[in-house]
């Protein structure tokens, strides 16, 4: 009888095997589509094999065990990590970002950029007028817009669906990476709820590519701009992105497709379990609604104002703050200075993208940002302050919509909100450093961080990032996404684990 | 039984608003007659409008003084308000001044002035050059009585009613004299600190070659870190930026650190933020020289000027003559807007808020770790309480809410993006010049009239340390709501009648 193979316990092994499987998984699909009709199909079944290998062995040689906070948010993010390692594989080997007058190390940081800027949905990219994206074959574009569908609805969302044996930690690890505070359950078990989400997501993303096809685009366009689309990514097949069809009914698709990418993805659960519609019984909801009709208004009347038609400005404005409000990042400019390219809007407008790049969509989403939850707990929470002063004696809970939130949960929101201010002032101020001007840098640090994808001025809706950063610039920014598609923390922390693993070995180390 | 002929006590809100009004009353006028005297000393022009107009209000403020009953008990929320009150009065009777006196010839350039002045900031429109002895006084004046309020604010009118109470310097323990252990206690030991402060400074400009006069208009924009300044060679002189910039140093420091090292209360070395005060003037500096081409001993200090300029929030104007990296304004943003110690005339969020900030965050990522675990915040030697973290965390809030209202209402009327937030920034840290990207001071002269006047309320929020404004604010919207509601009750008495 054989002996049952050695096991080493480590749960972040096992996710990230798992979860380097999916990815192979998707490599060597789209490596498939590659050598149908492109170039690179070689090079891409080499990146799967390669994304594979390691995958395998770390799937067969772990097995996961119980799990302290620490340890989540050193999953999380390691997998997180190395995911987006192993993910710009295909574009290395493929040589996409190859140019003639730039060194290994810039390409190895391109490469990273994009596929960081992938799997976080963030949308930021590095191709351009030097790199036209309209020069690559089909698998490396279908592979780009994959990593954002896998990554809106999160790694380890989906490692967690076929891995039963996480019983209780895989809620831990959801809520580590689930946008928001902490993660519904729609099922008594975590695998079922995370099932029940990416049914909800693939059914999302379905619905979207059959609405891009009646509305004209070609089916792998279509079924591109779902991904990217129900994951609130931003990543276009075109160099103009949703310009490029300059199509009303192509913008109105992708503007729905973005909203309810960027609601609570609970809420579409319950909806369709109970059969009607509960989205506007959420108070979350109804703000981030009333956020983005709001700012449409006003950007629209700011656009009037300085001479734009009527039917112009609202079309821009409508598309403009819908992308960027749910995270999305698409553009619908059809060149630069054309309507829809912002960042030759007048400043009023730009000031009101800049705060819908700090929102961003609502929790349990697809979308980033701070989330309008915590805007509206936070202004909630400013106001009880203020009253307080007023009334020191007053005893003054913090509404969010008909109820109450408890006391630590506000805690901890302000505690994120302090967090996230800081690493905006900080990442703002590094990436001055490394030649960046201030509106390029603020525009490139808030929208990295909450992985919303074109930034203001030099890194617009029709520019590379490369024109509005350099190489080092770019590396702290795709690190920004990283932290900021994780909420923060996880990222964060993740040295703890490995930390107090290394100070239990220097302690006791004959143990 | 006689009823006896005693006065009713006012209503604290009735109170505190007549108090307010007095005393910019007093305030306004008390420096409009001195101005006026000190006019006699050039052409005299303008003496008879200061003296007349100054003692209009004196007199003014005494007789309202003087009706006020005492009210029985004075609610916090009242005195706040009625800072904000008193400090938008003193506004408008400065620019009632400077248009009296034909110094401003719109009123908007004159509101503009004396927010600057009393709020400051210093961003002038007036030409110092063609104002006499008389009126060139009052507008430093306006900067020294505004330095002095934002000290009262700072170290009593918010600690003991608004938040911070914990950091009221009122203990005894130990046998030490504390700075404020009650408000007229407190108002008393500033001044003692705050007019030696301007005599040492003034002595200081005196000795590097200015002229007496010229040195204490120098010395009174200096201690109060307002920045007004009378010629636009006024730095030329070496030794005269080596003092403005250790007088810039002083009136960024905390009076409360300052008096612990007067009376003995600890060293230097355990005066944590004077520490970290010290080390952001090193480290910017470092930082700018690493980020600009120039070298040799004019750099050293230039950068230190601008440095100090930015960090206690006064604002003072300093080309930069050598290059100039991209990082450079940021820096000089994020100082401006950290700003000076708390407890100073300086603006900006101050290091006190930023300390506490960054050390909820530390908490926030070991709560993370451990959510059960209960975690103090220690700030100066105390425990922060938890209402006053929240406090701070709700004025960082409030302070990105007004940088960025005021960037969209300034865009909105014309400015560009990045001018629009440098000037939001530094009207909200009350810090002075806006500097472009390349580092030229920009003068407020060539920006719209809109753009200036949005930027008013900026000044006076940064100024107050927003929290009092915002109460102001939050009690005239409650007046007015109650008088709708008012409105809406006698409607519907008569319409119920009429049924």
């Amino acid at each position: 009888m054989s002996r049952p193979r050695p096991r080493w316990t480590t749960t972040t092994g096992h996710v990230t095997g798992i979860a380097l499987l999916f990815v192979a998984a998707g490599m060597f699909a789209s490596a498939i589509i590659e050598a149908a009709s492109g170039t690179d199909g070689q090079a891409m079944i080499l990146a799967s094999v390669l994304t594979a290998l390691p995958g395998v062995t770390l799937w067969l040689w772990t097995r996961p065990g119980s799990l302290d906070r620490a340890t989540v948010f050193t999953a999380v993010a390691g997998t997180w990590l190395v995911v987006s390692a192993f993910g710009a594989l295909p574009y290395l080997l493929a040589g996409t970002f190859q140019r003639g007058e730039i060194g290994p190390l810039e390409v190895l940081a391109d490469a990273i950029f994009e596929s960081v800027s992938g799997f976080s949905c963030t949308g930021s990219t590095v191709f351009g007028s030097h790199n036209l994206i309209a020069d690559q074959g089909p698998g490396i574009l279908i592979y780009r817009q994959f990593t954002q569908w896998i990554g809106g609805m999160g790694i380890v969302l989906l490692v967690v669906t076929v891995l039963p044996a996480l019983r209780a930690s895989g809620l831990g690890l959801i809520g580590a990476e689930a946008p928001g505070e902490g993660g519904d359950r729609l099922a008594p078990r975590m695998a079922q709820t995370a099932r029940r989400f990416w049914y909800v997501y693939v059914g999302l993303t379905a619905l979207i590519t059959t609405a891009l096809l009646a509305a004209g685009m070609t089916p792998f366009d279509a079924v591109a701009h779902a991904f990217t689309t129900a994951s609130t990514g931003g990543f276009s097949t075109r160099d103009s992105s949703i310009g490029y069809w300059d199509s009303v009914a192509v913008e109105m698709v992708i503007m729905i497709g973005l909203l309810m990418g960027g609601a609570n993805f609970t809420l579409h659960s319950r909806s369709i379990s109970s059969r009607r519609p509960v989205h506007m019984k959420d108070a979350e909801f109804r703000s981030y609604i009333w956020l983005l009709t709001g700012a449409t208004l006003v950007v629209t009347v700011l656009l009037m104002d300085d001479g734009m038609g009527m039917t112009r400005a609202l079309r821009s404005a409508a598309f403009n703050v819908v992308t960027l409000g749910t995270s999305g990042g698409f553009g619908n400019a059809t060149g630069p200075g054309s309507n829809g390219d912002f960042v030759r809007w007048a400043a009023g407008p730009q000031l009101v993208l800049l705060l819908l790049l700090v929102s961003g969509g609502c929790t349990g989403s697809t979308s980033g940002g701070v989330k309008v939850m915590r805007l509206t707990v936070g202004i909630s929470h400013a106001r009880r302050t203020l009253r307080s002063i007023r009334h020191p004696r007053a005893v003054l809970p913090v509404r969010h919509g008909s109820g109450t939130l408890a006391e630590p949960l506000v805690e901890r929101i302000a505690g994120f909100m302090v967090v996230y201010g800081m690493l905006v002032v900080s990442g703002t101020l590094v990436v001055a450093a490394l030649g960046t001007d201030l509106v390029t840098a603020l525009g490139g640090v808030i929208g990295s961080l909450g992985n919303m994808g074109p930034a203001l001025n030099k890194a617009g809706p029709t520019a590379s990032f490369v024109d509005g950063f350099t190489a080092p610039a770019r590396t702290v920014l795709a690190l920004l996404m990283l932290i900021g598609r994780l909420e923060l923390f996880p990222m964060l922390l993740m040295l703890v684990t490995p930390y107090r693993a290394l100070q239990d070995g220097v302690r006791s180390p004959h143990s | 039984m006689a009823t006896g002929t005693t006065r009713r006590p006012w209503a604290s809100w009735t109170a505190t608003t007549a108090w307010s009004v007095s005393a910019s009353l007093l305030l306004v006028g008390g420096l409009a007659v001195l101005a006026g005297l000190v006019d006699l000393i050039d052409t005299g022009a303008d003496t008879p409008t200061l003296l007349t107009a100054g003692s209009g209000m004196c007199i003014a403020g005494v007789l309202l003084y003087a009706r006020v009953e005492r009210p029985d008990n004075t609610r916090p929320a009242d005195i706040l308000a009625a800072t904000t009150l008193a400090m938008t009065l003193a506004i408008l009777l400065v620019a009632a001044i400077y248009l009296l006196t034909g110094a401003a010839q719109r009123p908007d350039d004159a509101l503009f002035e004396a927010t600057t002045g009393i709020t400051t900031t210093a961003m002038s429109v007036l030409d110092p050059a063609i104002l006499g002895d008389g009126m060139r006084f009052l507008r430093a004046g306006t900067q020294w009585a505004g330095g002095f309020a934002a000290l009262l604010v700072g170290i009593v009118i918010l600690p003991f009613f608004g938040f911070g109470r914990e950091f009221a310097d009122r203990s005894r323990s130990g046998g030490y004299h504390p700075l404020a252990p009650d408000e007229w206690s407190a108002t008393r030991n500033i001044a003692k600190l705050y007019v030696p402060g301007t005599i040492l400074i003034w002595i200081g400009y005196a000795l590097a070659g200015k002229g007496p006069f010229d040195a204490l208009l120098l010395a009174m924009s200096t201690i109060s870190t307002g920045g007004f300044t009378n010629s636009p060679d006024e730095f030329a002189d070496a030794s005269v930026q080596w003092v403005a910039i250790l007088g810039m140093f002083l009136a960024g420091s905390s009076m409360v650190t300052l008096w612990h090292l007067i009376v003995g209360r600890g060293g230097l070395h355990r005066q944590t933020g004077l520490m970290l005060y010290l080390g952001m003037h090193i480290a910017g500096a470092l930082l700018l020289m690493l980020w600009s081409t120039g070298d040799g001993m004019d750099s050293v200090r230039q950068t230190l000027f601008v440095v100090a300029a930015s960090v206690s929030t006064t604002g003072f104007p300093m080309r930069i003559p050598h290059g100039w990296g991209a990082a450079a304004p940021v820096l000089l943003l994020l100082l401006v807007s950290i700003g000076a110690m708390s407890g100073s005339a300086g603006g900006g969020l101050q290091i006190r808020q930023h300390r506490a900030l960054m050390k909820l965050a530390v908490r926030e990522m070991a709560r993370q770790l451990h959510p059960r675990a209960v975690l103090k915040v220690r700030l100066a030697g105390r425990v922060a309480g938890e209402n006053t973290l929240r406090q701070i965390v709700v004025l960082q809030f409030l302070f990105v809410a007004v940088v960025f209202g005021t960037a969209f209402l300034v865009a909105i009327f014309g400015l560009d993006l990045s001018s629009s937030l440098s000037a939001a920034v530094h009207a909200t840290a009350t810090a002075g010049p806006v500097r472009a990207l390349d580092g030229s001071l920009v003068d407020p002269g060539t920006w719209s009239r809109p753009v200036r006047l949005a930027l008013l309320p900026a000044m006076i929020f940064g100024r107050l340390s927003i929290y009092p404004a915002v109460v102001a604010l939050a009690s005239l919207l409650n007046l007015l709501r109650s008088k709708t509601r008012l409105r809406r009750r006698y409607r519907a008495r008569v319409h119920g009648r009429n049924l």
